[in-house]
């Protein structure tokens, strides 16, 4: 069975940042955002397909029907990962850099993951803690603050201010590690309110609480080795 | 006062775009548009106790209904699955959780349908699930529930009225807020 909302709402994810996002620098993506990245969507989602089904259900990894149920489940950071390591790579083989590539990218992601979290309102994706201001999902009677809107917003708000820093000269590394801390801080915000069975963090949780700890390591190294760079080196006169 | 070709039309860049934001809204006026699947199922008939839990018991249609009728006073889920359905795989993890933390205020309640008695036992054996189950061999139950696709899971309130029908897998965000608007 197809799920309708869904598939309207990657097709919306698709589309959106590929018509209506320009990267910069427009050289960093020669073939343009759909053709750049369409590969990394696909490899991510087979990644996180796979990830999912080895941590829940591992004896389900033979059964290539079940393996195609994305509905079921994609683990979201094995399949970030490892749609950045595609692009990275196309990059290379393009014979650009990866960071420059990615971080002309980042504002298309960001604006991608926006949309798709927007949509959570076709397929009852965005339910929240219950709140007076909130919306009903269909089939309920309880008012619940819709989180996954709450998502939309932040994230397009960090899209676009990555997109004014890194056109005022912020280095394509710093944008793409705060790209990544963005998306970690978000969802590990976003956790708190979301809806879950029993006590205790759930993994989504759990897992982007450790990115958002890894990504904030990275950012404090890439500006130690930055500093390091730019520091005069400090010369001795020996008489 | 003449139009140019440049001015009459718009250029192709901008003229994709509002294909696009045409194409797209159209989706999603088809998305939000298309039927609910609330149903309108309303069990009747005398109260039957609820087979014991952890097994497979084969109930016709109407002891089936008998069932419900014995659980008003508490909220019920009840999850028409088969062994062969991908979706089951990963929501019956999540229904056995449930049962687990919550079972002194809703019950879960399984139907096994289209299937066969080995294969559903084998299933629940895989997963340890807990809860009761009734085994629809004639398919009676699913018809009358009107179930479109496996997996479909019918949430009715304490009252024993039919509250909301989801097709398909169910999330975790999903199945807590349908406990949460239960105990609202």
């Amino acid at each position: 069975m197809i799920d309708i909302g869904l598939v309207v709402s990657m097709v919306i994810m698709v589309t959106v940042p590929a018509v209506f996002v320009r990267p910069w620098p427009a050289s960093a993506v020669v073939a343009g955002v759909l053709d750049t990245t369409l590969g990394a969507l696909v490899i991510g989602l087979a990644v996180g397909r796979f990830a999912a089904l080895a941590i829940d259900d591992a004896g389900s990894l033979t059964n290539f029907r079940d393996v195609l149920i994305v509905r079921s489940g994609v683990e979201f950071w094995p399949g970030a990962v490892a749609g950045l390591a595609w692009l990275a790579f196309r990059a290379h083989r393009d014979g650009v850099s990866a960071s420059v590539r990615l971080a002309a990218l980042a504002p298309a992601g960001l604006i991608a993951w926006s949309f798709f979290e927007a949509t959570c309102l076709l397929r009852d994706g965005c339910p929240g803690p219950v709140s007076a201001i909130g919306i009903r999902p269909d089939g309920l009677v309880t008012r619940m603050f819709p989180v996954g809107l709450g998502v939309a917003v932040a994230a397009a708000a960090s899209a676009f201010a990555l997109d004014r820093l890194h056109r005022c000269g912020l280095r394509d590394a710093y944008v793409v590690i705060l790209a990544i801390g963005a998306v970690a801080a978000i969802r590990s915000v976003a956790s708190i309110w979301l809806p879950h069975i029993g006590s205790g963090l759930t993994r989504q949780h759990k897992s982007s609480v450790a990115v958002l700890f890894a990504s904030s390591v990275a950012m404090l190294v890439a500006a130690r080795i930055s500093r390091e760079r730019t520091t005069p080196a400090v010369e001795v006169e020996v008489e | 006062m003449t139009e140019t070709g440049s001015t009459a039309r718009p250029a192709p860049r901008a003229r994709t775009k509002l294909l696009t934001l045409a194409a797209l809204v159209a989706l999603v006026v088809y998305a939000v548009t298309r039927p609910s699947a609330a149903g309108v199922f309303e069990p009747s008939g005398p109260p039957i106790a609820l087979p014991a839990a952890g097994a497979l018991t084969e109930l016709s249609a109407d002891a089936f209904e008998g069932v419900l009728v014995g659980l008003h006073g508490k909220p019920v889920i009840v999850n028409v699955w088969a062994s062969w359905c991908s979706p089951c795989r990963t929501e019956t993890p999540l229904l056995e959780r449930t049962w687990k933390a919550h079972k002194n205020d809703v019950v879960i309640l399984g139907v096994g349908s289209k299937d066969v008695p080995s294969n559903l036992v084998g299933f629940m054996n895989e997963f340890g699930v807990s809860y009761p189950n009734v085994f629809d061999g004639s398919g009676e139950i699913r018809a009358r529930l009107g179930l479109r696709g496996f997996p479909t899971t019918y949430v009715f309130g304490a009252d024993g009225r039919l509250r909301t029908t989801i097709v398909g897998g169910l999330t975790e965000q999903r199945l807590a807020a349908v406990l949460e608007d239960l105990r609202a």
